[in-house]
């Protein structure tokens, strides 16, 4: 398939630039969660997503009587409770002894677990345009419309400017937590921003990847991005380019091979950008200190040597 | 025995299979490696499936309980490469095997009819379909002795390696300097973990395995503080919480998985709040001045 006919086509432009849109987002909010070493806090809110969408799905058929498949309305409804059950996990660490992954494991089980008992009453009661529902829970590319690509477009970009605005609170937060506490800056209201943009960025791939690889998307490209660069905006940066980069690829392979689902060839791409900069990168990667090892040993059995000859 | 009592019995027994070794993990810090774990088998189970042909065929749970074990032993390997930090390894492994389970499945590798949706979200009464029948009487649901055996196998690891387990969790060092082969130790451990949770995965699905495996733990840690105190109350949370979760389910007829998994979660946020409230009770006990009566 040429790249004209393929750009020709409604469905595959929708899915290649729903896809690098959601790449480029989460690739670049999560560098922050990659540097605060709670990359699979994307997991609970991508989990916790589903209940969201469906409390707002009821909540506009049932209570105020209008199509229940408002993206805008969705979007809030996963954003507000992914975000209570990421407060949910990070205020169990704070009051007790709990460690943060098992809070983190228990606000999964929680906020999923409902989603479940939502989705069961949904698929047996009678609602309008309940259909598709179902496919938050793995994501279908193919169904990106005009309206979803502009939601997440603006939502997106919302986060993106968010993290702008409060760039130093995040960087300083990220950093030396003590020392922006001492600074003035409020701890909780910042952690609060800052999972929240975090939230927004898994939430709004959920639908066109399914909330089980949605992490993925969050995790992946900042630990490919932080081999090749030292400076936050470096990082930052990179991860959105490798977020959208491995999210076009996957898509346009995923059209061109057909029959392969669009989601996890997207993942298995960014595993693959993120395995090459493991591998490869020339400042910190796996090659490169072997090199440097077996040069430094070199070069300590010479100096051994020329001792040795000396005395 | 009836269908209804079968089932019973089946949640009590998976719920105590899963808890127990439960203890361990939120100990060692690695409950999210359960979830990690849970997504990691669907490609052991399509590869399983390729050299069996067979779902039922006990060579399936131990092809995936080794992609469960890839997962743990991957995971640790990126974190000793120090090129990464904090919980990135687990995230970056479980989506890309999990990626390619789908890719296999979706191009009909090896002919596996397998529901995704199924694997995930799991149903006990289903597990709980197939009677055992010796002699014309039913004696209950033939996955009950799947999992009664891997409940046996639990105990008798646990109990031949408690010290040693005990020891590696709580002091790695000291393990290490006492002559203990940690690494062993940690590889023998998550392997079983990967295969209760691949076993009960048939019987829970995914989201009910990490409320098995990680709640009651989580909620006799709160509650305890010795690690025989903390095995007991586990035992006893996750047996309670199975009678009582499955009940509710039961008669509000909703999704039993998910049911239990959101009563297990409500009992843990019940019993934090009131260890809460008990503690500031005894802060305030102690600010109060003593009041010294007059002479």
């Amino acid at each position: 398939m040429s790249l004209i006919e393929f750009f020709d086509n409604h469905t595959y432009r929708m899915v290649f630039f729903g896809t690098m849109t959601i790449g480029l987002v989460a690739g670049a909010l999560g560098s922050f969660a990659y540097l605060r070493k709670q990359s699979l806090i994307s997991d609970v809110s991508s989990h916790a997503a589903l209940p969201g969408t469906l409390l707002a799905f009821l909540t506009a058929v049932v209570v105020l009587g209008v199509d229940g498949r408002n993206m805008i309305g969705l979007i809030i409804g996963a954003v507000v409770v992914g975000t209570i059950a990421v407060l949910f996990a990070n205020g169990v660490t704070r009051t007790s002894k709990i460690h943060i992954d098992t809070a983190m494991a228990v606000a999964l089980t929680i906020f999923f677990g409902a989603g479940m008992l939502l989705m069961r009453i949904i698929a047996n009661g009678v609602f309008p345009g309940k259909g598709g529902i179902q496919d938050y829970l793995f994501g279908n590319a193919s169904v990106i419309t005009i309206a979803d690509l502009t939601t997440s477009i603006i939502v997106g970009s919302l986060a993106l400017v968010l993290m702008l605005v409060f760039w130093k609170e995040f960087a300083l937060r990220t950093f030396d937590p003590d020392h922006s506490t001492v600074l003035g800056f409020r701890a909780r209201t910042i952690d609060m921003l800052m999972f929240t943009t975090i939230v927004i960025a898994t939430v709004i791939g959920v639908k066109a990847v399914g909330l089980v690889l949605m992490v993925a998307f969050v995790v992946t490209p900042p630990a490919a991005a932080r081999q090749w660069t030292r400076t936050l905006p470096g990082m930052v940066a990179l991860s959105a380019v490798f977020g959208a980069l491995g999210s076009g690829v996957g898509a346009y392979l995923s059209i061109v091979l057909g029959k392969v689902p669009t989601g996890p060839l997207i993942v298995l791409t960014l595993f693959a950008i993120f395995l090459f900069s493991l591998l490869f990168s020339p400042r910190r990667s796996i090659i490169t200190r072997i090199v440097t090892r077996a040069r430094a040993r070199s070069a300590l059995k010479r100096e051994l040597v020329l001792e040795g000859a000396a005395r | 025995m009836s269908f209804v009592v079968g089932t019973t019995l089946l949640a009590v027994v998976t719920a105590l299979a899963c808890a127990l070794p439960g203890t361990f993990v939120v100990l060692r810090k690695n409950s999210m490696l359960v979830d990690a774990i849970s997504h990691a088998v669907l490609p052991g189970i399509v590869v399983g499936y390729f050299f069996t042909h067979n779902l039922d065929s006990p060579l399936l749970i131990i092809g995936a309980a080794l992609a469960g074990l890839i997962v743990m032993l991957g995971s640790e390997w990126l974190t000793r490469t120090g090129l990464l930090t904090g919980d990135a390894p687990q995230g970056l492994i479980f989506p890309a095997l999990f990626s390619a389970g789908v890719i296999l499945v979706s191009l009909n590798f090896a002919n596996v009819h397998l529901d995704t949706h199924a694997v995930l979200v799991g149903d006990l009464n289903l597990a709980a379909w197939e009677q055992l029948i010796i002699g014309g009487t039913s004696w209950g649901p033939s996955y009950l002795y799947v999992m009664l055996g891997v409940l046996a196998l639990n105990i008798v690891f646990l109990g031949a390696f408690y010290s040693k387990l005990k020891v590696t969790t709580f002091d790695a060092q000291f393990a290490t300097s006492l002559g203990i082969r940690t690494g062993l130790v940690n590889t023998a451990f998550m392997f079983l973990v990967s295969l209760t949770v691949t076993a009960a995965f048939n019987a829970a699905g995914a989201i009910l395995v990490i409320a098995l495996m990680i709640v009651p733990p989580a909620t006799a840690y709160l509650l305890s503080r010795s690690l025989p105190v903390m095995i007991a109350l586990t035992a006893v949370i996750a047996v309670a919480g199975a009678l009582a979760g499955f009940w509710i389910a039961y008669v509000f007829n909703a999704a039993t998985s998910a049911g239990m998994a959101v009563f297990y979660g409500l009992v843990f946020v019940i019993v934090l709040a009131a260890t809460r409230l008990a503690q500031r009770a005894r802060q305030r006990e102690r600010r109060r001045p003593r009041v010294v009566a007059p002479a």
